[in-house]
């Protein structure tokens, strides 16, 4: 493991899909580092490419060519299990539409991802799901059951969840999407709690009321990164330029 | 992931959807209930059979005068083929250790106002020691006895209760037909033998039967093999066909004028019987299994595609295929072993009290369970479980953690 290194480096990567012989590109030579404890959000319309984009980096899909390094570690020869395994230990996600265990309770929830994880002990997996629930606020919910919750309850959960095996990365997909707009500012919130206690994490959003909580923008348009920038501002007058020229 | 937590996760699956899993187990509980329940029964009527059997004794042999005229029991009765001369020249034979008479009396029976209607037989000391007879009361009838023609009689238990209900009949004189005779002893009960109460007798000495109902012949002789069942009855076939003029060397049973029974016999048939009866209940199980596992696959694969998404969910979290495929496959294998705990209970259960119910008018009938049965049953349930649920299970293990986590 190289620690200097950036956490996460893409190489002239792209992605396409095969479907029954029609080849659909989707990415296209992308080039990205991205640090240890950054908070990302990758923008851009639907059908973009941004999702295939954070499913690479998530280690749910493989990257056509190019590389990525992970840590300065290559991940092409990574095959089903060991993608498992990282995806136990170093990231984890929050979903859109949540994700969570129907008929079971808060607290089983976030224990899940511990039941993959390799090296916590049995033991302390109580513990750390207790201290996740608490990190979002919803021990007085802990042994509700999931469809007991509102949207947003249900969504810290899931955050909660992500938390709970301690990832280097933790991936939110539109994670306000599902949300009123309170709802998704305590969520928003929640992960900007995350950010300030060090995690690295990367949204995907098309909102930019939710991407402006983030301190770094990529924006993707038609599987190309259009632009990559600290100032949202800018970002903003970049997208509403390509709006202009089209 | 640990086994224990791949068991616990599959457990949830079962126990979330209590109802669905109740009717998904249901092919199964039936199965292993019904196999349960058959094989208990008739391992309990094995039971009811073989004391019938054991009460003839292990080595005896019984002759009855008559035809047989289809397959074994259906016997022409009503025959005076059996003489005296013929009980002479067995007892010549040296492959029969001891040869036993007997002769039915008619005649009404009472002591005092009470009458009954036992069956009264004539026999000889031996006829006690070929059936293993004992008494509880007294004594049995002796070869002074029977010497002497003594107007004695021992009682079987039931007809002792009809004649005498509690009181002591040591010394009273009860009448069979136009003669008293002094009541020496009560035999210990037997059953039934061929499905006759054996208990319902009055054993009086075979002379005095033989005087007292004039008859010129036999109507059974009970003998016990020297040693070889086989050799006997060859020898007695052979003797009884040569006193009677029968020609028979293909030994064809429809041509004699005797039926030979003896306990090997009944044996040997109970055998063939308890054969069909296990080759029945194997393919009703492998029916019933066979039909509960598709069930099982059935909901298995709908339960797949209902969570599509949790099993996303479970790969995006870091589930290996291996964890996926366990947990479905274990939570088949639940269901067919829970399926077949519960049937085996029901069938237990279900046994018991038919068993209950039965003991009323069968009294040899005993509850009984079949464990080679039942282990069987339980271990082929969960065996259907593995079978039909890899399927289900590599269904969900191979599925894309995208595209899971995407489905509607």
């Amino acid at each position: 493991m190289n620690h200097d290194a950036p956490l996460i480096s893409l190489k002239n990567l792209t992605k396409s899909y095969d479907n029954d012989g029609v080849v659909t590109p989707v990415l296209y030579d992308i080039n990205l580092d991205i640090h240890k404890g950054e908070f990302i959000a990758i923008m851009g319309p639907s059908g973009s490419g941004k999702s295939t984009l954070m499913h690479i980096i998530g280690f749910l899909d493989n990257q056509s060519s190019g590389e990525y390094l992970f840590q300065g570690e290559p991940t092409e020869a990574f095959d089903d299990d060991a993608l498992a395994a990282i995806r136990a230990t170093r990231v984890s996600f929050v979903f859109q539409a949540f994700n969570l265990l129907p008929r079971t309770t808060v607290l089983h929830n976030v224990l899940l991802p511990l039941l993959y994880h390799p090296t916590i002990p049995a033991k302390e997996r109580m513990q750390r799901a207790l201290k996740a629930i608490e990190t979002v606020g919803l021990t007085y919910r802990k042994d509700y059951l999931t469809s007991q919750l509102s949207g947003g309850q249900k969504q810290r959960v899931a955050i909660a969840r992500a938390l709970v095996t301690d990832p280097d990365v933790i991936f939110a997909d539109e994670p306000t999407g599902n949300l009123d707009s309170t709802s998704g500012i305590a969520v928003m919130q929640a992960l900007q709690q995350l950010h300030k206690d060090g995690h690295t994490i990367i949204l995907v959003t098309h909102e930019r009321t939710t991407a402006e909580h983030a301190e770094r923008i990529i924006y993707i348009r038609d599987g190309k990164i259009e632009s990559d920038s600290r100032d949202f501002k800018r970002m903003i007058a970049t997208e509403k330029e390509a709006h202009s020229l089209k | 992931m640990k086994v224990a937590d791949t068991l616990t996760a599959a457990a949830r699956g079962v126990s979330g959807n209590p109802m669905r899993s109740l009717l998904t187990m249901l092919g199964i509980i039936i199965g292993v209930g019904a196999v349960v329940l058959m094989s208990s029964v008739g391992q309990s009527m094995t039971g009811v059979i073989l004391s019938q059997i054991s009460s003839l004794g292990p080595k005896s042999m019984v002759i009855f005068p008559g035809r047989q005229e289809g397959g074994a029991g259906q016997v022409a009765a009503g025959f005076d083929s059996l003489t005296f001369d013929d009980l002479n020249e067995l007892e010549k034979l040296s492959s029969i250790e001891s040869v036993a008479p007997l002769i039915f009396v008619k005649g009404r029976v009472s002591f005092g106002r009470e009458e009954g209607s036992p069956q009264v037989m004539g026999v000889t000391p031996a006829f006690f020691a070929n059936q293993t007879i004992v008494t509880t009361q007294g004594r049995l009838i002796t070869q002074e006895d029977d010497d002497a023609s003594s107007s004695v009689a021992v009682l079987g238990p039931d007809a002792y209760e009809k004649l005498f209900g509690q009181q002591d009949p040591l010394g009273k004189r009860i009448k069979i037909g136009e003669n008293h005779y002094a009541v020496i002893g009560v035999t210990k009960a037997l059953g039934s033998q061929f499905f006759q109460n054996a208990d319902d007798r009055i054993y009086v000495p075979f002379t005095k039967a033989r005087q007292a109902s004039g008859q010129k012949y036999l109507n059974q002789i009970t003998m016990l093999a020297t040693d070889s069942f086989d050799l006997a009855f060859a020898d007695v076939k052979y003797v009884l066909r040569r006193q009677h003029g029968i020609d028979n060397p293909e030994d064809d049973p429809k041509k004699d004028d005797f039926v030979t029974r003896s306990s090997e016999q009944a044996s040997e048939i109970l055998g063939s019987v308890s054969l069909g009866l296990t080759l029945f209940i194997t393919t009703v199980a492998a029916i019933s299994l066979l039909v509960g596992g598709i069930g099982i696959m059935n909901i298995m694969l709908v339960s797949v595609s209902e969570r599509t998404r949790e099993i996303g969910l479970r790969k995006a979290i870091g589930a290996k295929k291996q964890d996926i495929l366990l947990q479905f496959l274990l939570e088949a294998i639940f269901l067919t072993l829970l399926g077949g705990i519960i049937g085996l209970l029901g069938g237990v259960l279900l046994a018991f009290v038919i068993a209950i119910f039965v003991q009323t008018i069968l009294a040899t009938y005993v509850f009984a369970v079949s464990i080679p049965a039942v282990t069987v049953s339980v271990l082929m349930a969960g065996f259907t479980g593995i079978i039909f649920g890899i399927s289900p299970a590599r269904k969900a293990a191979e599925l894309h953690p995208i595209e899971a986590l995407r489905y509607e």
